[in-house]
């Protein structure tokens, strides 16, 4: 049987594509050792061009792949979406995405709003005060995520004191940091992508070394899509202090992790942390391929069902995919930038249901129409 | 758009023959929070829903209880076929929005928030307009109420316009109302102070 496998190495969220690829190998390859069902990955390289991962997938279903594992963007989760609901295959998505989707054909486990920016809000409103400034990569992951995060601040009876985008390979950051300085923030929600990201993080603590209101402590940059893998791409001592959200990091203490960890190490180093995307990548591919062993037979409808029918043992504690959104339950946890470029974890909270609409917050208890315009 | 848009408690009528389209839109207007009814028949005026999703394809004149007037609530045409007719029979109903057969499942939030919103702009338009025409209607009235306070205080034509205004808005009502009240008697004539 053939599992698909869809990233991009290359590009600005290549060091995300090659720790996803890496993910998904090491699943594979563990596979082989401890299981006689013969799954053989087949990978598929877009080299970040939207066209290319369309290509990509009919490429893959064309091979026989009734399960792809990947995109890590969402405009490329959309892009490949028709067609893998053409050939009623599977599509198992495993990046934190902005919500507002729930496909038959996908499963995620990578997680919605609800499971990262509203529990991270609720810990900074009361932290850090209802002040923020918003940054985003000039896509819809950085669009939907400030407009929530406006909608949230604004609900809190609080007040946004920016909002700016930046191109995803744009690294000319010193108007928006400059911005910042003149407005002068409580905290500031980084929604940008890979070198630009970085580049402001650096831009950061060039104005927080003059001006002592803009340490991490005082006024943290906080994002929800940086990852252990990026952390040597950032200037050394840039990012000390500054806050992420996410559903793993490497330097949780559980047995299992530990004992993952160790594997990893055998494996590509003992210098090598496990990212939060390798792990998602992995805990993927183990889900595909496990509920592929369970179902015996590759079937993406028996599969689903061998899916839902009960919790799964996971890098992220006992795993539950819900049956009527596809998506999986999920820990949160807030992570802070150590000096040895790893994350300590401030803040956890045992896995939360997935949310993707939005519909179990705030909830009327009879119609009662919102301004939409 | 600040607010995220929230279905969760909304009760939509599905008016289609029951298939696999129905089949995926009731579990998509589910997972969004929706009570979903699916018939093929008239819906009635008394057991109106917060919302319609009626099939354009196949739906006939009377049924829904509007029939080509203002909708009493957000209207989603589902529509396969691409026929002029079709189209504008989806219209005539109100429809706001338009989900296209065989149904994606990304189609329906969307189509959902359309409908709403543009329901709503159209009542507010509707209100507006309302509200507007009554005043054409009256405004003879303010003439002549500019005309006595011309007379009465011996002011042109701006002055009088202006202390009429000034009177409407301490009293916070429509100048029309003023210079009717003003006509017959019932407010004192204003100062021009």
């Amino acid at each position: 049987m053939k599992i698909g496998v869809l990233f991009s190495t290359t590009g600005p969220y290549g060091a995300m594509g090659r720790d996803a690829r890496d993910g998904t190998h090491f699943a594979f390859e563990e596979l082989a050792r401890t299981s006689d069902v013969s799954i053989e990955p087949v990978f598929f390289d877009p080299h970040a061009d939207l066209a290319a991962y369309l290509e990509g997938a009919r490429q893959l279903l064309r091979a026989g792949c009734r399960h792809i594992i990947g995109t890590i963007t969402s405009a490329a989760r959309k892009e490949v979406i028709p067609l893998v609901e053409k050939h009623d295959a599977l599509l198992w998505y495993m990046c934190p995405y902005e919500g507002f989707e729930a496909n038959e054909n996908v499963i995620y486990v990578g997680g919605c709003p609800n499971q990262h920016l509203i529990p991270l809000f609720e810990h900074l409103i009361p932290k850090y005060g209802k002040r923020p400034y918003l940054v985003g990569a000039n896509y819809v992951w950085g669009w939907e995520m400030n407009r929530l995060a406006r909608e949230l601040v604004t609900n809190a009876g609080g007040d946004v004191l920016g909002e700016r985008y930046l191109p995803l390979e744009e690294t000319a950051v010193e108007r928006i940091i400059a911005d910042i300085e003149q407005r002068r923030p409580t905290f500031i929600l980084n929604n940008l992508i890979g070198p630009s990201s970085y580049a402001f993080l650096e831009g950061i603590k060039a104005l927080a070394d003059r001006d002592p209101g803009f340490r991490a402590q005082n006024c943290p940059v906080v994002s929800c899509d940086l990852m252990e893998c990026e952390l040597d791409d950032i200037a050394p001592g840039a990012a000390i202090g500054q806050l992420c959200a996410a559903s793993y990091f490497d330097s949780i203490a559980t047995p299992d992790n530990t004992a993952f960890k160790a594997r990893v190490a055998a494996r590509y180093g003992s210098s090598r942390r496990v990212s939060g995307v390798f792990a998602s990548a992995y805990t993927a591919a183990r889900l595909c391929a496990d509920t592929i062993v369970a179902a015996g037979s590759d079937d993406p409808v028996a599969t689903k069902a061998e899916l839902h029918s009960k919790s799964w043992p996971t890098l992220f504690g006992s795993l539950v995919v819900d049956r009527e959104t596809n998506h999986a339950a999920l820990p949160f946890h807030l992570g802070r930038i150590n000096a040895d470029n790893a994350f300590d974890i401030v803040a956890s909270r045992p896995p939360l249901a997935a949310d993707p609409y939005l519909t179990r917050r705030n909830a009327p208890a009879s119609p009662k129409l919102r301004v939409v315009s | 758009m600040r607010e995220t848009p929230n279905f969760t408690g909304w009760r939509v009528t599905i008016l289609h023959r029951e298939d696999g389209n129905t089949e995926r839109l009731t579990r998509q207007l589910r997972l969004l929070g929706l009570q979903t009814k699916l018939q093929w028949s008239t819906l009635s005026a008394a057991e109106l829903p917060d919302l319609v999703i009626v099939d354009a394809d196949q739906g006939w004149d009377n049924l829904l209880p509007w029939n080509g007037g203002t909708p009493n609530c957000p209207v989603v045409a589902l529509l396969g076929s691409e026929a002029p007719g079709r189209i504008a029979w989806a219209m005539e109903q109100g429809a706001g929005s338009i989900i296209a057969k065989p149904i994606a499942a990304s189609a329906v939030y969307p189509a959902l928030v359309m409908a709403v919103s543009i329901h709503q702009e159209r009542k507010a338009f509707a209100q507006r307009l309302q509200y507007l025409e009554e005043r054409v209607r009256l405004r003879p009235l303010v003439h002549a109420a500019v005309d006595k306070l011309m007379v009465a205080r011996a002011i042109d034509e701006d002055r009088a316009y202006a202390i009429l205004r000034d009177c409407a808005m301490k009293r916070r009502l429509p100048m029309e109302q003023i210079a009717a009240f003003i006509l017959g008697g019932a407010e004192p004539l204003p100062e021009a102070g």
